[in-house]
């Protein structure tokens, strides 16, 4: 095997794990923040990521959306319903100091998710193709599916958004101060249900937008977020609980672990190793691969 | 009736089942220091979280301006006036010292007077504007309890109140932190103060009360419980004696 391996193969192979692993990235941020206040893992994260998947194929094959376009729409509606899960399902328990409540909360919540996708939308794996589906840039002897690269630009737009809101803003420091000592926080003024909110808004929020480019880009099914919310889950172990940077740095790593396994050891051990990893760093380097946080 | 700022009467506090506070009637004045203490476990650091709304008493009423702060949550309490600098200071040591002023400043009754309130905090502490693109977490213990002070009076209180706020400092900082009260005192806030080194805080307190097992079982001027045995015998020891 190792005779074909060229220079542009390996260029190939970091490209691909970069534009996976911003998928992965900007869906660990939305659990890096909801983590940050809530200090729950929001495990039905990546089912809400493809839910948005639906919506925006829905919109695609019924009304004619363009996917891009139907961002619009999407990011209103998952910034609403981010606003309305907190409020409906777990403002009560975020005041409990046992917090797996609301992590059962969360986990009933992805199963009730994942079982009406499946009720509306049955288990075939859906996808979405467009006039520019098909569309492939070819620098330096590279592919780069003009689909990806839209995926990969929006997750870092976003990722720079949230870090410009989190920074610069007195709510987004309200947030990050909430994120270290939410009892602190309350003795400031701040209100826990407000930074909350907040943080789940934007969390589902960027979900919403996982979810366009994951539509855009790949096939999906139901069964699919799961997988996706372990995936984040890994990314944010690799960037550090609560650093938004180093989620979608996480990401992309995980990303490049995948693309790099998957072709040097074998596309069936790739999960193996990649879960190896996980477990290695959370053993090892608890606070994550990236130093500090945000 | 006098008008005292803060009253509290027979209050009784618990955390879960466990009962740490037991018929606690205290009052501060205003433009007072008020000393509340005692030794560890007495129920000092129950009291201002109590007063502040981080738990609420079971009996009893707590009335601040005549208001009652008994249902009252810790983001309503500090904006009617009332800051608390919790034990340990409690900074958000990664954000930067000027975000832990401006999140001081987060009540709405202190946001609109922010420029006005970051000038005097630098003014009672250059340090603090030396150091203000730092985190806060990377200050020395001493700065760290001037900015968490420097925090507490963004929000523009009537009442602060200072959880042990010589606690793990060197002498040097010690003198300080007690010459910055009297200065605030000066200034017309009214200061609530959970101490350890209870001679230093009875000299400066105009009124004081002693805690013992969530039970108050002394009170008066603090000249008065400094010249008392009892006092003198257990808490403050043979070194203070003479000094």
């Amino acid at each position: 095997m190792l005779e074909y391996l060229t220079f542009g193969l390996v260029l190939q192979l970091l490209v691909n794990g970069i534009l996976f692993g911003t998928m992965y990235g900007i869906a660990a941020i939305g659990l890096s923040l909801i983590y940050g206040t809530m200090r729950i893992i929001f495990l039905a994260h990546g089912a809400i990521i493809v839910f948005f998947a639906y919506i925006c194929y829905w919109l695609f094959t019924l009304l004619h959306i363009d996917p891009y376009l139907s961002l619009i729409l999407v990011i209103p509606a998952s910034l609403l319903l981010g606003s309305g899960f907190y409020a409906g399902l777990f403002k009560e328990a975020a005041a409990l100091e046992d917090k797996n409540i609301s992590l059962l909360i969360a986990v009933g919540l992805m199963y009730l998710v994942e079982q009406l996708m499946l009720v509306v939308w049955k288990a075939n794996p859906r996808s979405i193709s467009t006039i520019y589906t098909a569309i492939v840039f070819r620098p330096l002897g590279i592919n780069i599916p003009f689909t990806r690269l839209i995926a990969l630009v929006m997750a870092v737009l976003s990722a720079f958004g949230v870090l410009f809101f989190l920074k610069k803003t007195l709510i987004g420091t309200a947030v990050r101060a909430a994120s270290e000592d939410m009892e602190s926080a309350t003795l400031m003024g701040i209100n826990p249900h407000w930074v909350n909110v907040v943080a789940f808004a934007i969390g589902i929020g960027l979900g919403g937008i996982a979810g366009v480019g994951l539509a855009t880009v790949y096939s999906f099914d139901p069964g699919y977020g799961f997988i996706f919310a372990i995936k984040a889950l890994i990314a944010l172990a690799f960037g550090g609980m609560g650093n938004v940077f180093g989620a979608l740095l996480g990401g992309i790593l995980l990303g490049l672990l995948e693309s790099l396994s998957s072709f040097f050891i074998g596309a069936g051990w790739a999960d193996a190793i990649t879960y190896g990893v996980f477990l290695l760093v959370l053993t090892f380097r608890p606070q994550g691969l990236f130093g500090g946080s945000t | 009736m006098e008008n005292h700022l803060l009253e509290m009467k027979g209050a009784d506090v618990f955390y879960g089942d466990a009962q740490a506070v037991w018929d606690v009637s205290l009052y501060v004045d205003e433009g007072t220091i008020v000393a509340l203490l005692g030794a560890n476990g007495a129920g000092k650091t129950t009291l201002l979280k109590t007063i502040s709304g981080i738990i609420h008493p079971k009996k009893g009423e707590i009335l601040f301006s005549k208001r009652s702060l008994a249902h009252l949550r810790p983001q309503e309490v500090v904006d009617i006036g009332i800051s608390h600098v919790p034990e340990g200071r409690r900074l958000f040591s990664q954000l930067t010292v000027l975000d832990n002023l401006r999140l001081g400043a987060y009540p709405p009754r202190a946001r609109s007077r922010f420029a006005q309130s970051l000038e005097r905090a630098y003014s009672l502490f250059p340090v603090l504007e030396a150091r203000t693109g730092q985190k806060a977490g990377s200050l020395s213990g001493g700065e760290q309890q001037m900015l968490a002070i420097a925090r507490a009076l963004m929000a523009h209180p009537d009442l602060l109140m200072l959880d042990e706020p010589s606690l793990g400092l060197s002498p040097i900082f010690v003198r300080t932190i007690f010459e910055l009260i009297k200065t605030l005192n000066n200034q017309k806030v009214t200061i609530l103060l959970v101490e350890q080194n209870i001679h230093q805080a009875l000299k400066i307190a105009h009124q004081a009360y002693v805690l013992k097992t969530g039970k108050i079982t002394m009170n008066g001027s603090g000249d008065e419980l400094l010249a008392n045995q009892e006092i003198q015998k257990a808490y403050i020891g043979e070194r203070w004696r003479n000094t």
